[in-house]
């Protein structure tokens, strides 16, 4: 079994959606039997993550935060991972970032010498029903966003190939993009759909696309 | 940058705008936001018309949207 770390900050509006949507990943990761080491709120620090990065060696990381082309982020912004100072720490590993923009320089920077990363090389779009602001894990639309997100990492968990783990994800953003252009649930659906397309065309793997941690 | 390029960016700044008028004005988007706050239809509308670069990034990612029905890759 693999061991599995997530860094999961919850210090802002936005990143309690990642926080409340990524639950389920942790349970996962646990329930398959994988070494799980989940560093959140405010234990989702530099110092935290990459110490346990360079002593446990984890096979698989899960990054929720802010971030840009350059840095992933943690409790309250700290940057964690930074291009040109110590994105090598990713090497031969499989990192997921669901930080805006992060696999735009730094995703491909930090698999130079091996390993895999996958995210998004421009922003990362995330819609919500303003009337389930209380209770993120009911709101329908948010879950058409994260749910493809959920898929991705539910996948690297069981061992398939990152590659395999981006189609399945990139293959139920375009469901939910149909569903959001056709329905009739909700009158603002449509609106959505663009930035979910967005998401759709930034999602990339960069470094071994076969990799797994099987 | 020609007469030609300028009209053809107000234009698609005009589209998107037009296109973003017509949400009802509850949608809640985050959208490259760190600072963790949703933005709602007319918040959207005003980065747009800034000029921003948020608002820069809204116009790119609508038109890919309209050009990926011309491309079909929605429905492969």
């Amino acid at each position: 079994m693999a061991c599995v770390l997530f860094s999961r900050p919850d210090h802002d509006v936005i990143l309690s959606y990642l926080y409340i949507y990524s639950k389920e990943l942790v349970a996962a990761s646990i329930s398959l039997g994988h070494k799980t080491i989940n560093k959140e709120k405010q234990y989702a620090t530099k110092r935290n993550i990459v110490g346990i990065i360079q002593k446990q060696k984890p096979e698989l990381i899960m990054f929720n935060g802010h971030g840009n082309e350059k840095v992933i982020c943690g409790h309250d912004n700290e940057i964690i991972i930074q291009s040109d100072s110590n994105e090598q720490v990713l090497c031969n590993t499989i990192t997921y970032s669901l930080a805006c923009s992060s696999n735009a320089e730094l995703g491909p920077l930090a698999v130079v010498r091996g390993g895999c990363f996958v995210g998004y090389e421009s922003d990362f779009a995330l819609g919500r029903d303003p009337d389930s602001e209380a209770v993120p894990h009911r709101d329908k639309i948010a879950k058409l966003f994260l749910e493809p997100s959920n898929i991705l990492f539910n996948s690297l968990l069981k061992g398939n190939e990152a590659k395999e783990a981006v189609e399945k994800a990139k293959r139920k953003m375009k469901e939910n993009i149909w569903y959001l252009n056709t329905t009739n649930d909700f009158p603002e659906a449509s609106y959505y759909a663009p930035f979910l397309f967005g998401n759709y065309l930034s999602l990339v793997v960069h470094g071994n696309k076969n990799a797994s941690i099987m | 940058m020609t007469r030609e390029n300028v009209d053809l960016e107000k234009l698609k700044r005009e589209i998107v705008i037009e296109r973003l008028r017509q949400a009802p004005p509850n949608i809640n988007i985050s959208f490259g936001s760190a600072d963790g706050k949703f933005m709602n239809r007319d918040e959207l509308i005003k980065e747009v018309k800034s000029g921003t670069v948020l608002g820069e990034k809204i116009i790119k990612i609508q038109l890919e949207y309209l050009k990926a029905f011309k491309t079909k890759i929605l429905v492969e």
